[in-house]
């Protein structure tokens, strides 16, 4: 044998070694599904501060006909720079895999500057009302059932606000069954005031929110007659040194009450922690989620809350600017977290990203909570200068139910690991296989609907909860389930990620089990179910009744 | 060698106890001042950024950009009152030691001065007076905020003054550190230089010291062999000639005497005369050269018997005038050393029958409780500074060796040579 066939061998064999196989593929199923999705920043050279910072996607049932949809927020060209109309979008599932844009059918063909969405119920009428969060006014949209949305805006109370809002949250902050609504605000912010900020010191680029003040997030209280009330500084919410990105539902303190967790860019987080009487009080630095572990208050961009350690208690993960890596916060007694991002192998993969969307979810249904976050820079000089890409890969760390998570972004397939100035990200099962899948937008760019094929034979159980005294969403319900594997647990929310809203159903891995032996579902309004030796499915869990599969 | 080892261990020592007393300063100098500087003036930026939080805050309330009532900003500003007051127990804890009390207790006393008057602030204000308590911001609480920036600033100032004068005590230590090293690797040099051609000059030394041996040994091994065919030569010679002669002549006198047995038997008593002599002589002959090879007296009768006997026959055999002297107790000598004594005497009385031209010489034996000493001296022509590097010498100097002893070839005091014997004995014991 020559050294050249012995090397042809050599590197042969070495081809020939199996890839990794995470257990589940995730197919680029965007083209198929007919989602041709082209985000507007509306840049045309300014570089205005918003532009960068878009958009924000959901999976929600408009329709109520049980198969998820997908709303995808855009922007606009800026006043004086006009080139072309564009759009939200609502892809209407038609039960194939394909979906059909029915934005102008809905009434949703509204031009605005879109940042975020929050969809949640807000009239407990059965059928999702959205929230698009704006550089401008935000808009309301009730959903009347009939395929429409009616901006009600004005109707509501939340009309005459202008503001460089980012992601939202529909919860029962007092609750009283009925959804209120959290929006969180970046910063002050307007195209007279704009700041010329520059990495290399020759060109502009997007500044980074030292240059602008901050601004105050809004809680709106649900009066149940279709409006709402003001109710920032009543609550103790009312801050304007916040520059707030992302929005996540917490209990925190475990009480039953919606602790609320906002993360902040370069200024402290806050956790408002419910004190029951329609206030809330920052506990953030007391609870360690405030700065870093080194004390620094970081760019907190996505976040969200999870028992992603089945421990029974809720986690959270925050992504952060490039070079302060993702905080993954475990709970400790006395109502404290630690960031356990490096020891749990989260931190150092995710240094040089630049993280928006990011949520817990378990990818290969084994059980555990896996965790997924998109990436992408502010501005593409960045890589000049800070040696890290404007287009960033995404993570998908892989949890092993140890501690420990490694990423299997580059594994999980059809170029998800591909580097994408990514931004939003929210997941459902659109094609209701029991399994997750994923749907990403980007900055100035497409947005890519990943479809979740398991190849492990894992199986779910899906619960989809609809409250009767609680609010209709059952948001802030919490729904706890065993297997002889352990136990656990999940919340029903919106809000979460980045600017965008996953499905309200929730999904239990549960491996290679055909069922679980117990169901626990704590209601909003404090009543409890509990449902034993259910079969993996999907079911419809109405407040006060039985299972019913669906 | 030694001593150069011994130098540079001190330096080293002397170096490692300087740079010890340098480190413990500069470790105090870190913990008492650079430390507690650096922590007071993090405290510091914390309560200057909590100020800025205020005056941020203030502003924000003055310009009615909010829709929200002035009792709005309450929790904001609990949070920042929770932080400063955290700050202000840590700056209390770590203000540098030279601040004053008075100084420490004014920033605290303008600190609760400040809150008082945003308690009065929000007073108004949920009294529904904004248009009072917006005056209040503008007069009252911006200046006192301003006034508490400015101190925190000031106290900056001083911890940034306080620490460029720690920082060029610390470059002075570690300039005075710095040059100490070169020095202690000047001076290792040097001595590690002057070591190395000390010990480069040395070797060469030694190694022409061992070549001269080396070739003197060779020399000798040479004159050695030499010597001893001479001497098997002269031994033959003397075999051949007189005791070949003789014990023929004794054949011949042993045959006539048989014939004159039958013929004439008055003869036969002459002849067996005659035989008896010259059987006689050959015995003495045996004697002389047995003698010569090794002196049997010497083992029998001792040292000074052996002297007594030999002094005469030499004078004897070579005219030269033997004078003999003898001091001390004398004392039976190892035969080990009497050998060597014997033969160091008879090589120098040899070297005088056939060097010196001398016609007497002297024999001294002194003997002492620790020492035996031999002096042989002639007054003839001296070594006359020649090389004292011929074979009698140098096998003189053997074995004086071989007993530990001392052998000198000094001059006379009548002008001829003398070699002198000094070798150590044991002391005798008592019993």
């Amino acid at each position: 044998m020559t050294r050249r066939t012995f090397l042809l061998s050599a590197v042969s064999a070495a081809a020939a070694v199996p890839a990794f196989d995470p257990g589940f593929r995730l197919v680029d199923a965007t083209a198929a599904a007919g989602i041709r999705f082209q985000h507007n920043s509306g840049a045309f050279g300014a570089k205005y501060l918003p532009e960068t910072m878009g958009s924000g996607c959901a999976f929600l049932d408009y329709d109520g006909d049980g198969w998820l949809d997908i709303l995808i927020v855009n922007g606009m060209d800026w006043p004086g720079h006009k080139r072309q109309r564009t759009t939200m979008h609502l892809y209407r599932n038609n039960h194939n895999g394909t979906f059909t844009d029915v934005t102008e059918r809905a009434g949703l063909a509204v031009e605005m500057y879109g940042m975020g969405v929050a969809v949640g119920d807000y009239d407990n009428d059965g059928f999702p009302d959205i929230l698009i969060t704006a550089v401008g006014q935000n808009r309301l949209f009730r959903n009347n059932g009939r395929g429409r949305f009616l901006d009600v805006t004005e109707k509501a109370g939340l009309g005459g606000r202008n503001a460089f809002s980012a992601s939202a949250m529909w919860f029962d902050y007092n609750r009283d069954g009925l959804l209120d609504l959290l929006v969180c605000n970046y910063v002050k912010w307007s195209p007279e005031h704009d700041v010329f900020c520059s990495v290399d010191g020759k060109r502009k680029s997007y500044c980074t929110p030292e240059a602008y003040h901050g601004s105050t997030c809004w809680l709106f209280r649900n009066r149940g007659d279709g409006t709402f009330e003001d109710v920032t500084a009543a609550s103790g919410i009312f801050d304007t040194t916040s520059k707030s990105l992302g929005v996540a539902l917490v209990d925190y303190d475990r009480d039953g009450w919606p602790d609320v967790l906002v993360t902040n860019d370069t200024q402290p987080n806050k956790l408002y922690r419910n004190r029951r009487d329609g206030t809330f009080e920052d506990v953030a630095v007391r609870a360690g989620v405030a700065f870093s572990e080194d004390g620094k208050a970081r760019a907190g961009m996505g976040v969200d809350t999870a028992d992603f350690d089945n421990s029974g208690a809720t986690g959270i993960a925050i992504t952060n600017f490039d070079n302060e890596m993702m905080g993954l916060y475990r709970p400790v007694p006395q109502g404290t977290f630690a960031d356990i991002a490096l020891k749990a192998g989260v931190g150092q993969p995710s240094r040089d990203s630049l993280g928006f969307g990011c949520a817990f979810l378990d990818a290969n249904l084994d059980g555990n909570l896996d965790l997924v976050a998109v990436n992408g820079h502010i501005d593409e000089t960045a890589r000049h200068v800070r040696n890290v890409g404007y287009a960033q890969p995404a993570h998908l760390f892989l949890n092993n139910g140890k501690g420990g998570f490694h990423d299997v972004a580059p594994a999980a397939g059809s170029g998800f690991a591909s580097p994408k100035v990514g931004r939003g990200l929210a997941y459902g099962d659109f094609d209701r296989d029991g399994d997750l899948d994923i749907l990403v937008t980007t900055n100035q760019g497409p947005a890519f609907l990943y479809r979740n094929d398991i190849t492990s034979g894992n199986r779910s159980l899906r619960l989809r909860l609809v409250g009767t005294k609680s609010n209709r969403d059952a948001i802030g319900a919490v729904a706890r389930v065993w297997t002889p594997d352990g136990g656990q647990t999940r919340m029903v929310k919106t809000g979460s990620s980045y600017l965008s809203q996953s499905e309200l159903t929730l999904t239990f891995g549960l491996a290679q089990r055909d069922h679980a032996d117990r169901v626990v579902i704590e209601w909003p309004s404090g009543a409890v179910q509990e449902f034993k030796n259910v079969r993996t499915a999907q079911y419809e869990c109405v407040e006060g009744q039985p299972l019913r599969g669906v | 060698m030694l001593a150069g080892l011994a130098v540079i261990l001190t330096a080293v020592g002397v170096y490692a106890i300087y740079t010890i007393v340098q480190l413990r300063a500069l470790e105090d100098l870190q913990a008492k001042t650079i430390d507690r500087n650096r922590t007071d003036s993090h405290v510091l930026l914390r309560l200057q950024n909590n100020l800025n939080s205020i005056a941020l805050t203030l502003r924000d309330m003055l310009d009615g950009s909010e829709p929200y009532p002035l009792t709005a900003w309450r929790g904001q500003f609990q949070r920042i009152h929770t932080d400063l007051s955290d700050a202000l127990a840590q700056e209390e804890k770590y203000a540098p030691l030279e601040r004053s009390a008075d100084q420490r207790g004014y920033l605290t006393r303008s600190v609760a001065e400040f809150w008082d008057a945003l308690d009065r602030l929000f007073g108004l204000a949920a009294a529904g007076q904004e248009q009072e308590a917006r005056t209040l911001i503008r007069l009252s609480l911006q200046s006192r905020q301003e006034a508490l920036s400015t101190l925190v600033a000031r106290l900056l100032v001083q911890n940034n003054e306080t620490e460029q004068v720690a920082a060029e005590r610390t470059h002075g230590i570690y300039a005075r550190a710095e040059r100490n090293v070169y020095l202690l690797l000047a001076a290792m040099l040097v001595l590690i230089a002057a070591t190395g051609v000390y010990l480069v000059q040395s070797n060469r030394r030694m190694f022409e010291q061992v070549a001269a041996l080396s070739e003197l040994r060779s020399e000798l091994a040479q004159q050695l062999i030499s010597v001893q065919e001479s001497s098997f030569r002269s031994i033959s010679r003397e075999l051949h000639d007189d005791f070949g002669q003789i014990l023929t002549a004794v054949g011949v006198m042993l045959q006539r005497a048989e014939r004159h047995i039958a013929q004439r038997p008055e003869d036969l008593r002459a002849d067996l005369r005659e035989a008896e002599e010259i059987v006689q002589s050959t015995l003495e002959k045996v004697r002389s050269l047995s003698r010569a090879l090794h002196p049997v007296i010497l083992d029998e009768m001792g040292f000074e018997e052996a002297l007594d006997q030999y002094l005469p026959g030499f004078q004897k055999q070579t005219g030269i005038e033997i004078h003999y002297e003898k001091d001390g107790p004398g004392r039976e000598l190892d035969r080990g050393v009497s050998i060597h004594l014997y033969r160091v005497m008879q090589e120098a009385l040899s070297n005088i029958a056939r060097h010196s031209k001398s016609a007497r010489a002297a024999v001294r034996v002194h003997f002492s409780p620790e020492k035996v000493v031999l002096e042989v001296e002639d007054e003839g022509v001296g070594f006359g500074g020649q090389e004292k590097q011929g074979l009698g010498l140098v096998s003189m100097r053997e074995r004086a060796e071989m007993v530990k002893g001392r052998v000198e070839f000094l001059d006379g005091s009548s002008g001829g040579a003398l070699v002198r014997l000094t070798v150590p004995l044991e002391p005798v014991s008592s019993t």
